[in-house]
């Protein structure tokens, strides 16, 4: 199979003021980006990562900045398989920090730490692109809880 | 209700949550005539459609807002409900946790599964009586002070 195509977002930020940087920061954080070098960041091109990628864009011009969006493809297989090898690294310690915490929280059940729980699991799931093993364990951790938390509200 | 119109409106194909809210806004609010046209790319935006949704125009995300916020804001609706509304396709839209509107997720997971199956204009067309029936609860539940059954 060829490489496939990813949405490309190279950018340039003034340092001052520092709101939109960090806003900015956080936004690709959201993302779950790879990033590929100073100022360009890479996800795998669909409808919606691209109109992210878009929305992103035009705030950096907002804030004096320049941003560009490509769509492009790895040269080789093997840097495909790399990065998305980093990518599932990265979002596996998301899940592997939730199963901790949902294991820890089983202890003393909680309706409010259960909704916590969904909801940051949730936002994994969003930028999970290429789901690690640790998903489905992070789902049935959580799950484990609410099941956990019925059982004493009950 | 909307005052004349019959203007053209452009927006992205494939609309999802913001897009169908805000052709819904416009043809029920601003334009009861309004014809809408769907481009690919911001350049093919015929030269007499006001755009809308697409990156670098004035009816589009705006400080934090998303588009449907933008055109109550640009056209001075001041309805409440309709604001209550647009917390609700914010948080669709944007997911940056600005409001709590439960409702957001469902509404999102319908819009995106309806523009997989139908073409764009029928999507307009399908979502529309949602948004009223929306509009209605939304109402009823302001009058009230609880949901509507």
């Amino acid at each position: 199979m060829p490489p496939s195509d990813w949405v490309l977002l190279s950018y340039r930020v003034p340092r001052e003021p520092s709101t939109p940087r960090i806003a900015l920061w956080r936004k690709l954080r959201d993302l779950g980006v790879a990033k590929l070098g100073d100022g360009l960041v890479a996800l795998p091109e669909d409808a919606r990562t691209r109109e992210q990628f878009e929305w992103i864009a035009d705030e950096v011009e907002q804030a004096g900045g320049e941003a560009s969006i490509w769509i492009g493809r790895p040269g080789s297989r093997k840097l495909e398989r790399a990065l998305v090898e980093t990518m599932r690294e990265e979002i596996g310690t998301e899940y592997r920090d939730l199963i901790a915490l949902a294991t820890e929280a089983e202890a003393a059940p909680s309706k409010r730490a259960l909704g916590k729980l969904r909801r940051r699991l949730r936002k994994v799931k969003r930028r999970d692109y290429f789901p690690p093993p640790e998903r489905e364990r992070a789902e049935v951790a959580v799950e484990a809880l609410a099941a956990a938390w019925h059982r004493v509200a009950a | 209700m909307a005052p004349g119109g019959g203007m053209r409106w452009a927006t992205r194909t494939g609309p999802h949550v913001d897009r169908t809210a805000c052709a819904w806004l416009i043809r029920y609010f601003i334009d009861s005539q309004a014809d809408f046209v769907f481009v690919d790319d911001p350049d093919d935006v015929p030269e007499d459609a006001t755009p809308f949704d697409m990156r670098g125009v004035e009816l589009s995300h705006h400080d934090g807002d998303c588009t449907f916020e933008t055109i109550l804001r640009r056209y001075n609706l001041d309805d409440p409900v309709l604001w209550a509304i647009g917390r609700i396709i914010h948080q669709a839209d944007l997911e940056d946790d600005r409001f709590d509107a439960p409702e957001a997720s469902g509404l999102d997971a319908l819009m995106r599964g309806l523009s997989m199956v139908r073409p764009d204009q029928e999507v307009l067309d399908l979502s529309a009586p949602l948004y009223d029936g929306l509009y209605e609860y939304l109402k009823r539940s302001a009058v009230t002070g609880r949901d509507p059954a």
